[in-house]
């Protein structure tokens, strides 16, 4: 993953930095505008997470294909506290508005796909995709 | 979605063309279709744009930007709204079930008032939320003896209720009413101090009838103290007796005292949502009740709290912050 | 209505002054504050109440939990400054002949009644 374009999110002006990157990425991979709009407000949700409970983290974004299909995946990897239980932060109303994660159920309905691994003390991998249809 | 995007076309320049009222009915009547293709408000937006850019040629710049500006505004505001709804839904999933919860409660923990010889006895308990966290139990099993017991359960809402159907129980298994309440105590004690956590804790006040010798045998778990009327003397005394909060620590002793009531005699007991005033920092409550009960004393027992109910539910501006409970026992 | 603590550590003692009003909506607050102090045995804790505006019954279940927790480390809990409000709640409820309670008429509107 490190040859892939990433920001590292240290201040709130690095979530611009990791919206811009992701947005020019999707419009080179031929998405439109909404879905740009769309991949860029994800990427957003992702970036705010870190820098409001992580302090410091990445965002790497790539190029994907899979049988003949063209796609964009967003990967956020910090170092912070971590989520109790990264699958239950899915479900819509899980956790209190102001808290960590609050902003994922909206996010995987905004992409095709999200995954989260994260361990408690340890850190959080969130990475979401999109396919160009 | 092509076949839709050239029917809002015409629509829209019909209306810009036209624009009745015809033209904004049938446009409206797009939407149906909309929702059918999981067409989003951004995606409109960006339907809107195109749509503008076929219609009107040569659009300025700044309002094609406005579009893209809009689009991005509307995946956001989208985002969050969706949010807010699922958290309104959450919402009322847990409203819908504390109100079962109450229902059950209410079903649970219902007081019947007994009618022993020779007593006259009234009460109110209203909860301040939902669920009671105060509670009164009686017993009355045979002629000779007739108990009480009023309980407030340390914390609010449904850890509260729970822990309330537990001291239920708990006095259930006494059976019966001639039980010492020092006695009743120590076994309640023991129950909850066992089952419950360490920020959670009872108060109860706990009185005995012998209906034949019109004794009435008292004891206290840190709860706010009876008040008792002496008819004759026309003086109250305070029924304190001081004890542990139930639950605290294993294995506590309770005393209990003795009172002989004459006739007119009379004894209220209350939880502290009764006697605690918020907002009225310097307000002596007790000798408040006292003076009104004083005067309401040719009342019977339920007409009594009716009014003390009324007087302090004024004082309170109508707003009760706690849950509130009294209940008087009147030798006639 | 919020509530809040503020600590001072001198070698083997911590002296905390709580502010404001105990709820149940401070209650846990209060109980995290109290949670962050780190016992150790033969510790002296004393916690200054003086500027304790209204305390309910929820509020005593924060101190409960907390003593049972300090006696648990053989530590000890001093509670001080109660207005008399405050003495009233702790003195119905037993906990006084239980806990190490002071209070201090200084504090006090000399009108207040109990």
């Amino acid at each position: 993953m490190r040859n892939h374009p990433t920001v590292k999110i240290v201040t709130e002006l690095d979530i611009v930095a990791a919206r811009r990157l992701s947005r020019n990425m999707a419009k080179e991979i031929g998405f439109g505008v909404v879905d740009q709009a769309r991949i860029a407000t994800a990427t957003s949700e992702l970036a705010k997470n870190i820098y409001l409970y992580a302090t410091t983290g990445e965002i790497v974004v790539e190029k994907i294909e899979k049988n003949g299909q063209k796609g964009i995946a967003i990967t956020a990897i910090d170092n912070g506290p971590g989520i109790a239980n990264p699958h239950k932060i899915l479900e819509d109303g899980y956790t209190k508005s102001t808290s960590q994660g609050a902003g994922l159920p909206g996010v995987k309905r905004l992409m095709d796909s999200i995954q989260i691994n994260s361990e408690l003390g340890k850190g959080t991998v969130v990475r979401i995709e999109k396919w160009l249809k | 979605m092509k076949e839709l995007k050239v029917q809002y076309e015409k629509v829209l320049s019909d209306y810009l063309l036209n624009q009745n009222e015809s033209n904004l009915y049938i446009g409206q009547n797009l939407v149906r279709q909309l929702m059918k293709n999981n067409i989003s408000p951004e995606d409109l937006v960006s339907i809107h744009k195109q749509s503008m850019e076929n219609i009107v040629p040569n659009l300025p710049e700044e309002v094609l930007n406005s579009f893209d500006f809009l689009i991005e505004v509307m995946v956001h505001f989208g985002l969050k709204l969706k949010e807010h709804q699922s958290l309104l839904l959450k919402q009322e999933e847990i409203r819908i079930e504390m109100e079962i919860a109450a229902k059950i409660q209410n079903l649970l923990l219902e007081t019947k008032i007994p009618k022993p010889n020779g007593l006259d006895i009234g009460m109110v308990s209203v909860p301040v939320r939902k669920m009671n966290g105060d509670y009164v139990h009686f017993m009355h099993d045979d002629e000779k003896y007739f108990s009480v017991a009023i309980t407030d359960v340390v914390g609010k809402g449904v850890p509260a209720a729970l822990c309330m159907s537990m001291v239920k129980y708990g006095l259930d298994t006494l059976e019966y009413a001639n039980s010492n309440p020092s006695y009743v105590l120590e076994v309640l004690n023991r129950i909850i101090e066992k089952s419950v956590d360490d920020s959670m804790f009872v108060s109860m006040f706990y009185g005995r009838y012998d209906l034949e010798n019109d004794i009435f045998t008292f004891g206290s778990a840190g709860h706010e103290p009876a008040l008792y009327y002496n008819s004759k003397e026309q003086t109250f005394t305070d029924l304190d007796s001081k004890g542990l909060l139930l639950g605290v620590l294993p294995e506590i002793k309770y005393s209990q005292t003795d009172i002989h009531l004459s006739e007119n005699d009379f004894i209220i007991m209350v939880t502290d949502g009764v006697t605690e005033f918020r907002n009225m920092k310097n307000f002596d409550s007790r000798t408040y009740i006292k003076e009104l009960a004083k005067s309401l004393r040719h009342l019977s027992a339920q007409e009594m709290y009716d009014k003390i109910f009324e007087n302090l539910n004024k004082l309170n501006n109508f707003r009760l912050t706690d849950d509130f409970t009294i209940v008087i026992i009147k030798k006639y | 209505m919020n509530v809040n603590v503020q600590f001072r550590a001198e070698e083997n003692c911590i002296y905390g002054i709580i502010e404001g009003e105990i709820d149940t909506f401070t209650a846990p607050v209060l109980r995290e504050e109290l949670d962050v102090i780190n016992l150790k045995e033969g510790m002296n804790i004393e916690l200054d109440l003086s500027k304790v505006t209204y305390m309910d019954s929820t509020g005593l279940g924060v101190f409960v939990a907390f003593y049972k927790k300090v006696i648990k480390e053989n530590a000890k809990l001093k509670l001080v400054r109660l207005s008399k409000r405050l003495a009233r709640l702790f003195e119905i409820t037993g906990l006084s002949e239980l806990m190490d309670i002071e209070t201090d008429k200084k504090v006090e509107p000399a009108n207040e009644c109990i």
